[in-house]
């Protein structure tokens, strides 16, 4: 029992050191909402808070949950208590999720400064990186890499690739679209075509790439960004994206304020920072993907050997919405 | 009845307390997710094939995967039972629990490993004799490979135990009478074991039945997904809570089912385990390479994804790893809740059993219909993690901390610590309860008689025969949280994070290396909580003796 005792004194302790610590201090706190991965001590959160918080003498506070997506349910199920003031990282393909929840307000920040591939006109959501979804290969082991979807059908017995689920994984969603963007009516039968060629399918792009560099698979769906983390961080150029001459399907993250937000003018500024020069040159090497606005430092050494696809594809964010059902159903009744 | 029930009122009133406790927190947490959603008519129109086909791949894939467990489980028991002087014995038997309280993701890529396209085995079979296994871990062979990897361990080391309690007395007799191997595992081994397999074989039906992440990884396709991935859909992807609500009662009806099957045993006058004197003879010739062969194979099967995990972690920076603040304060957090769900999860299992014992044991309280309702509530309260789905658990708690406002991190906390304590219980039952029921019933004349009550009955009568069960229990359940990542994934903030959420940290951005350094560190606190805890427990026993 005295255990137990003790731990409870530490619970104790840390709790009145934490209401101490907010007594103290006096600035305002803004919170965001925001995947695991963007707040981590590895990720773009921490500089992101030490540049925002010098600048504007506040305190920034990351809320972390293990997806996007789940931080808008959590901030649903928080209803009228929730803290969130921004809500940062969902997708735009499902981004519609959450403008049904009329939860969000427009954030009226100009967005000429922007440098997509597509424009933009979004008045609630705003953009703060992208990425195109691709397959990963090892070139060191995979020597004869399909260019299509088509030549992917094509491909060996043996050649396997490992996607992510479109019903718990942004990546796997983007597959989703990817195919339907392409095959539009036709993506049933492709799907079920592709099956055998797909080793497993799994909940997360965790999963799927880390059984990839185990070498279980000669394609991952992950990202043409992904080969720039090897390339930077362990200065390895082994792993390449596959161009698809059908065009790459998009990835665009982005933020939103909340109407129930009680520092609407600081976090009004928060989204003007994700615009900005500084925020711009901490996301490639922390979030591995691009910024939305060019910088006059231009991206670090090694993102200039990436692929960049010549032909953008996205499907309409209305349209994804009414018939992502359906898009679903078709899915699993061709697996 | 009453009238016993009141004679025993010491040892049936906490139990009792726990186990009406936890039902009433099943059912304020339906209640509290009822109340947050529009009315909910009940219909069985949303019982489409899908998930008719669901439900019946479920129970297919949860009975295969338990009774291969059960058959490897009883297999290595028996060999180990009979084969009781080998070098490095005690640590197999250790390192037998560790795959069970891993984290499933770390335990998934171990066997990936070893077993995958790319794994250990493949390699060899490709250069020795240029054939390969293929990608049969993924699919239904992979989760019955996963499944019973996970299990079977779990399983052995339960038997074991009840193996090595069996009167070394039925041994020599058998000898005498001739008894062949066969002869005497169906007239002696078997009888004994064979309640010990009940419970453990419903236990590890539940498990596979509400298996989550190693469907997932290695089900290959949407075809083999579980009801409780579905639910995982329904909140997530539709936000449609009333539909969460619905497969979660059908997951619970079944496992209400289940455990109402499981607990209608009479457990008959068996043995108690004391000290395991080896049997002083040898198996016949045959016997004994047949046993060797088991525990060579068992081993290889068990311990390579281990010796995997520990070859990939090896690379990892852990300079870094231990200059990240996160990491400290992510280990810490770990430490405290696993080290507070245990001690609970014994106290807990404790007074449960004792509780339930007097409603199966003819001399204390008679048979009759409300005798065995009680015992079925109180054993079912003990499986409630199993019935309810972890993310249905997460989503009550998280109702409750919007309910009554407090501090997220109290919340939070608590919300880890009763679902750590409900995620070890069913473990800790199936290994006390049994034992609990055995002392009673053959030491409560001798104990009423000698007028031996409470604390002298506890140490004088219940203690030395429980010792190394409460050991093994207090071990399984700080390793179990330890490597529980269930409902932090709602309370995850940068207050709280515990450890296997901060792997899952590092494996999302890339960091897999990492993610191997922290996997192996998670390991080798797992083992060595299992291998220090029991001795720890042998010797305080002693001291307060003395």
């Amino acid at each position: 029992m005295k255990n137990k005792s003790t731990s409870w004194r530490y619970i104790f302790c840390i709790l009145l050191l934490t209401t101490l610590l907010q007594a103290q201090s006096e600035k305002p706190t803004l919170v965001v909402y925001a995947y695991a991965s963007f707040a981590a001590s590895w990720g773009p959160g921490p500089k992101i808070k030490a540049a925002f918080e010098k600048k504007y003498h506040c305190n920034l506070k990351f809320v972390t949950t293990s997806s996007a997506i789940s931080a808008l349910r959590k901030i649903q199920l928080e209803g009228k208590n929730t803290k969130a003031d921004i809500l940062m990282g969902l997708d735009k393909s499902s981004a519609n999720i959450a403008r049904k929840t009329h939860l969000f307000m427009e954030h009226g920040i100009d967005t000429s400064a922007l440098s997509l591939p597509i424009a933009w006109h979004d008045t609630i959501f705003l953009p703060f990186d992208y990425s195109y979804f691709s397959f990963v290969y090892d070139a060191h082991k995979t020597h004869k890499v399909p260019h299509s979807f088509d030549a992917l059908l094509k491909m060996p017995k043996d050649f396997k690739i490992i996607i992510e689920d479109p019903r718990s994984s942004t990546p796997g969603l983007g597959l989703l679209l990817w195919i339907k963007a392409v095959y539009g009516d036709k993506a049933g039968d492709y799907w079920r075509q592709l099956s055998p060629h797909i080793l497993t399918i799994t909940k997360s792009w965790s999963e799927a790439y880390g059984l990839f560099l185990k070498g279980e698979a000669a394609m991952v769906l992950s990202y043409t960004t992904s080969p720039a983390y090897h390339i930077i961080e362990e200065h390895k150029s082994n792993y390449k994206a596959a161009p698809f001459k059908n065009g790459h399907y998009a990835q665009i993250e982005v933020s939103a304020l909340l109407k129930s937000s009680p520092h609407k003018a600081l976090a009004k500024k928060f989204l003007a920072f994700t615009l900005s020069e500084t925020f711009a040159n901490i996301i490639p090497t922390t979030n591995w993907a691009y910024p939305v606005i060019k910088t006059k430092q231009g991206l670090p050494k090694g993102f200039e050997s990436l692929y960049i696809p010549t032909h953008m594809l996205l499907l309409d964010d209305k349209e994804i919405e009414t018939n992502k059902k359906h898009y679903l159903d078709e899915w699993l009744n061709a697996l | 009845m009453i009238k016993n029930i009141w004679r025993f009122r010491a040892a049936i009133l906490p139990g009792s307390i726990i186990a009406l406790s936890f039902l009433l927190l099943a059912l304020s947490i339906f209640y509290i997710l009822f109340l947050h959603t529009n009315q909910i008519e009940f219909s069985f129109n949303f019982l489409n094939h899908r998930i008719i086909h669901l439900i019946e791949f479920t129970i297919f894939q949860a009975f295969l995967s338990t009774l291969l467990s059960l058959i490897i489980g009883t297999l290595l028991a028996w060999s180990l039972a009979h084969q009781n002087a080998f070098f490095g014995r005690n640590l197999l038997i250790a390192l037998l629990s560790s795959s069970l309280v891993l984290p499933t993701l770390i335990v998934v890529f171990g066997i990936i490993s070893i077993l995958g396209n790319n794994g250990w085995v493949n390699r060899a079979l490709l250069s020795l004799f240029d054939t390969s296994l293929g990608n049969f871990v993924y699919g239904l062979s992979g989760i019955l490979v996963a499944h019973v990897y996970l299990n079977a361990s779990f399983a052995a080391r339960s038997i074991l135990h009840v193996f090595e309690s069996i009167p070394k007395e039925r041994y020599k007799l058998s000898k005498s009478l001739g008894f062949s191997v066969l002869t005497r595992f169906v007239l002696i081994e078997f009888p004994a074991i064979k309640n010990s397999l009940k419970s453990i074989a419903s236990t590890i039906f539940l498990l596979c039945f509400t298996s989550f992440a190693i469907v997932l990884v290695l089900g290959g396709s949407p075809a083999y997904n579980t009801l409780e991935v579905s639910i995982y859909e329904a909140i997530r992807i539709d936000f449609d809570i009333p539909m969460a609500l619905k497969l979660a009662l059908i997951q619970l009806s079944i496992t209400f089912f289940l455990v109402i099957l499981s607990s209608n045993f009479h457990t008959g006058l068996s043995n108690i385990k004391t000290a395991s004197t080896p049997v002083p003879w040898r198996e016949p010739i045959a016997t004994h390479r047949v046993q060797i062969l088991i525990i060579l194979l068992c081993s290889f099967l068990f311990i390579l994804p281990l010796i995997s995990i520990v070859v990939d972690g090896l690379g990892a920076n852990f300079g870094r790893i231990f200059h990240d603040a996160l990491f400290l304060k992510s280990l810490f957090t770990s430490i405290l809740i696993a080290s507070c769900s245990s001690i609970m999860t014994v106290i807990c299992a404790l007074l449960m059993s004792d509780a339930r014992r007097n409603f199966n044991i003819n001399h204390r309280i008679k048979k009759s219909k409300a005798r065995t309702l009680i015992d079925l509530l109180i054993a079912f309260s003990g499986n409630i993690y199993l019935a309810i789905p972890s993310l249905i658990l997460g989503l009550g708690f998280f109702m409750f901390s919007q309910t009554f406002q407090g501090p997220q991190v109290l919340w939070a906390l608590l919300a880890l610590l009763s679902a750590n304590i409900l995620m070890s219980l069913p473990f800790a039952l199936s290994i006390l309860y049994p034992s609990m029921q055995k002392i009673a019933q053959r030491y409560d004349k001798l104990a009423f008689s000698l007028n031996l009550e409470g604390k002298s009955r506890w140490f004088y009568c219940e203690w030395p025969y429980l010792k190394t069960s409460v050991a093994y229990v207090a071990a399984l359940s700080f390793c179990l949280s330890l490597g529980d990542l269930g409902v932090i994934a709602l309370f995850g903030s940068d207050e709280i994070t515990t450890l296997p959420w901060y792997l899952y940290g590092l494996m999302g951005s890339y960091n897999t290396k990492d993610g191997a350094g922290v996997a192996l560190m998670l390991l080798v606190l797992t083992l060595s909580i299992f291998i220090l805890l029991p001795k720890v427990f042998t010797r305080n026993f002693r001291a307060t003796n003395q």
